[in-house]
């Protein structure tokens, strides 16, 4: 409660003159000489407990008076129920991430939340501005009614979504409503492993927060899916980790099952063979429990032919690296990737940094005549451990600054200390330092061939572009070359290359196209952590949220989610009830000499 | 003779104003005590619309003007023949009747809640002077106890010309004694009056309960009439005093006690009737009449009262 002219509450002092009057009354007064004191006194023995109740009743009216007096003088304001709330600029931050998917009391969370958000809903009036804010990052904003066909339409996005994003566009939306109250209503599962996450944050809003209750159920689902190895050419594994033991799997690629058992390790393995070339749309799909929002998880998967590859001669460790590629079927000799000393650049290929110092400049000459965007600068030395995939803990001896040349883009793939040690760009893979032993000892591990393999397949073409698996609603970057992206059900949706979109809330496979090929694939499933349907405590969730407390029934929320709207100047109200004060008082003091008159 | 009323000359023409009717404020300024209580006495006389005895032992004493009402069997219709004159024949009792008029004198009693009134020792005296003159004119023998906390006069009961004289003279003692022991003087009035007759006892009651009914008890044992007048003031009634909150002292005993009248005057009121109840039910039960009077009330009223009693007596 706020008061206007606090300099009145002063007045409240005067509260203390009836007060004083009263403790002070009896040495107070004429003296009266009254030869009848003996009646006196029987009455007022007899009478006593009736005169002092009525006497402190007629204390605390004059004090209560008194008091509402300055109190309507210091013109508060305040909450008062009944009398409904100014306009209220509100916002509903809706969590209906993956999580929100799960069966609780016969229900799922996200109808709960709606219901609690149905309920704010409903106590709000036409004078107030209205947005629904969903994890997907969607800001629908309108009257209760077009809310509510929104609350109605809406479904579990296929993710954990951005809470604090969220948040911070609903303080947008109702900060651009500029009414006198706002407020940021926030309904979420309390989900533990996405609430952790979040930075502590108060907002420059007052929250409201509805934590759904309920004991979350027990949840098995899969966790991660890996294709072995990554592309196919044309056969390939795909491995599934699950959580929990004993449940039904199946595998699907391009619409049929490939493969189908009881895990009783948590482990799906499922070897396929003899699928047509080109990209695939498959799944790993477990038996229903109460959240279905990790019972399936999506991969895509490319089936191609082993690429062609020509080892530089002049390097030992890349001729075996080769050769162990071909005899195991993952390349064919005399192709056109090649893959030796940056002395002898073309494109594709995977090219290594020269072994002598001296041969740096005729390096870079060749990288120029081939078109890689990138020139070796000053020798640096080590060891120093190697940062990327794949690479199993191999250190770095030698290597070269690599520099970039003007419009030069490429991904790090892997560093060392603070260097670039790999970049790889549209058909090329740059390595900083020289395919021997001396400059690093990723050569003598068994995690060469492997790299080799692994660059050879995503990065030079072995492969129709890659597979990005994301999570729902993030922003993802279009691919080079890409004009559209195909949805599950075939339809395209043109996009720009190397354009920004907001990956799809459902999860599936999405294919990249170029015209009518298809160039690789955004597979969007829920993050694992969904999966953890653990709820934090309510007071914990409101703590990180910045909410006061957090609210269990639609109908305390509405209440909350209003309730300092709900505030007005006092002073009316407060003179009011300063005058029954005085008519009350009038009426007690009074009512002796009244009752005497009837009799 | 009955003296003439002095307002009567300027009394409205509806008729003479009463003297026993007036208001006791009023009539008290007018004159001594004395002088009031022979137009009191003439007025309430006056009032009897027939001689207050009649029979063998009734002997004729003087003609008085007839007025409207008077019983026609008390015309004097000889000298209405002889000279034309309406007159009525009046009579005064021969009686040995003795009473004894008990007045509490006490500190209480000289009190009044607004100076425009009397204060019960006034009041009272007066009615005890017109009260005396009264049964004198009946040839009864009268006396008066004065006691505050001890009796202040004895005059024994006595039918001469000069009681009246001695009473009134009496009644002008000094008192006001700081408690009243009314036992006492109701004790000493049983021991002057032998024989049977008549005690009336003029007190504001601010006594001891149980002495007095001892006493009464006594009295009625003796085979006395005993009459009771409680002399009260309109704000011993009410406690309408006109003030706040004060301190209300008593005036004898000393004893103080704050309060605010507006806040406990139903509880007294409540409990002034309720001593009241209990002194009529007390005093009937030992056979004693009770009537309660206010100072406020014209003299006539208790005047009435009281000869009400001693007229029921032989």
């Amino acid at each position: 409660m706020n008061f206007l002219a606090p300099w009145a509450l002063l007045l409240a002092v005067v509260a203390a003159v009836p007060l004083l009057l009263h403790l002070l009354r009896r040495r107070t007064g004429d003296r009266v000489d009254f030869p009848a004191l003996r009646y006196l006194l029987r009455a007022e023995r007899e009478h006593a407990r009736e005169v002092r109740l009525r006497n402190l009743l007629l204390l605390l009216v004059r004090i209560a008076m008194v008091l509402a007096i300055a109190g309507a003088l210091a013109r508060p304001v305040g909450p008062f129920p009944g009398i409904g709330h100014p306009p209220t600029a509100l916002a509903i931050v809706l969590d209906n991430s993956a999580s929100s998917a799960a069966v609780v009391g016969g229900s799922t969370i996200l109808e709960a939340q709606k219901r609690a958000a149905r309920a704010v809903l409903a106590a709000a009036s036409d004078a107030d501005r209205l947005a629904l804010v969903t994890m997907d990052g969607e800001v629908r904003s309108g009257s209760p009614e077009a809310l509510e066909a929104a609350l109605d339409a809406l479904r579990p996005i296929d993710g954990a979504g951005d809470l604090a994003a969220a948040l911070r566009r609903a303080e947008a939306a109702v900060a651009a409503a500029a009414l006198p109250e706002s407020r940021v209503v926030m309904l979420t599962d309390g989900q533990r492993s996405a609430i952790a996450v979040l930075a502590a944050d108060s907002g420059a809003v007052e929250r409201s927060l509805y934590v759904a209750p309920g004991e979350r159920p027990m949840n098995r689902g899969i966790a991660s899916v890996r294709l072995e190895p990554p592309y196919w050419n044309p056969r390939g594994a795909v491995r599934a980790q699950l959580i929990g033991d004993s449940v039904a799997w199946r595998v699907a690629i391009a619409g049929r099952s490939v493969a189908r058992g009881r895990s009783t390790d948590g482990v799906v393995l499922a070897r396929v063979q003899d699928l047509p070339r080109g990209w695939h749309a498959g799944s790993v799909e477990l038996d229903a429990d109460d959240y279905r929002g990790d019972d399936q998880r999506h991969f895509a998967v490319h089936v191609g032919d082993a690429p062609g590859l020509t080892a530089d001669a002049a390097s030992p460790f890349l001729r075996e690296a080769v050769a162990t590629l071909v005899t195991s079927g993952r390349a064919r000799t005399g192709g056109q990737v090649f893959i030796g000393s940056a002395l002898r650049a073309r494109r594709p290929a995977v090219l290594f940094a020269p072994s002598d110092p001296l041969e740096v400049a005729a390096a870079n000459r060749a990288l120029s005549r081939a078109g890689v965007p990138w020139q070796f600068g000053l020798r640096r030395e080590g060891p120093a451990p190697l940062r990327g995939a794949s690479l199993d803990g191999a250190t770095a001896t030698r290597w070269f600054a690599l520099t970039p040349l003007n419009g030069a883009r490429a991904d790090t793939i892997a560093r060392v200390g603070s260097d670039a040690w790999a970049v790889a760009g549209d058909d090329y893979v740059l390595v900083a330092s020289a395919a021997d032993a001396e400059a690093t000892d990723l050569t003598v591990r068994a995690a060469f061939v492997p790299w080799i393999d692994l660059l050879v397949s995503e990065r030079l073409g072995a492969a129709e572009g890659r597979a990005l698996e994301v999570a729902a609603a993030v922003r993802v970057t279009v691919p080079t070359g890409v004009d559209a992206l195909e949805y599950p059900d075939g339809e395209r949706r043109p996009v720009t290359a190397a354009s920004q979109i907001t990956a799809p809330t459902a999860a599936g496979v999405y294919f990249w196209r170029r015209g009518a090929a298809r160039v690789g694939a955004l597979v969007v499933n829920a993050e694992a952590r969904e999966s953890e349907l653990a709820a934090m405590p309510a007071d914990s969730v409101a703590a990180a949220l910045g909410a006061p407390r957090a609210e269990s029934t639609p109908e305390s929320l509405a209440r909350a989610a209003f309730a300092a709207g709900g505030r007005r100047a006092l002073d009316t109200p407060l003179l009011l009830l300063a005058l029954v004060l005085v008519v009350a008082e009038s009426w007690l003091a009074r009512r002796g000499h009244a009752a005497r008159s009837a009799d | 003779m009955p003296s003439s009323f002095p307002i009567q000359m300027s009394a409205p023409a509806t008729g003479p104003l009463r003297p026993d009717l007036m208001d006791p404020r009023t009539l008290a300024a007018l004159g001594r005590l004395e002088v009031i209580s022979r137009w009191l006495v003439d007025g309430v006389l006056n009032g009897l619309h027939r001689s207050p005895k009649k029979g063998f032992s009734v002997e004729f004493a003087e003609h008085r003007s007839y007025q409207p009402g008077d019983d026609l069997r008390f015309m004097d219709w000889k000298v209405a023949a002889r000279a034309d004159k309406w007159l009525i024949k009046q009579y005064e009792e021969e009686t040995n009747l003795r009473a004894t008029i008990v007045l509490d004198v006490s500190k209480s009693m000289d009190w009044a809640s607004t100076p425009t009134l009397l204060t019960k020792r006034q009041y009272a005296e007066q009615v005890v002077a017109a009260l005396s003159l009264l049964l004198l004119r009946q040839r009864d023998a009268v006396g008066l106890i004065r006691f505050d906390d001890q009796i202040r006069s004895a005059i024994k009961p006595a039918s001469r010309q000069l009681q009246f004289t001695r009473l009134v003279a009496a009644l002008g003692e000094s008192a006001g004694g700081p408690a009243s022991d009314a036992g006492s003087a109701l004790r000493q009035a049983a021991q002057a009056v032998k024989r049977r007759g008549m005690v009336v006892l003029v007190s504001d009651l601010l006594l001891d309960p149980q002495d007095v009914d001892d006493a009464v008890r006594v009295l009625r044992a003796q085979g006395h009439d005993v009459t009771v007048l409680h002399i009260l003031d309109p704000a011993e009634r009410s406690f309408e005093l006109g003030v706040g909150e004060s301190l209300f002292v008593d005036t004898e005993g000393g004893e103080s006690l704050a309060a605010t009248p507006a806040e406990v005057r139903d509880a007294y009121v409540e409990t002034v009737n309720e001593a009241m109840a209990e002194w009529r039910a007390r005093l009937s039960a030992s056979g004693a009449v009770y009537e309660p009077i206010l100072t406020t009330e014209p003299f006539g009223v208790p005047l009435r009262r009281a000869f009400a009693r001693r007229q029921r007596l032989p």
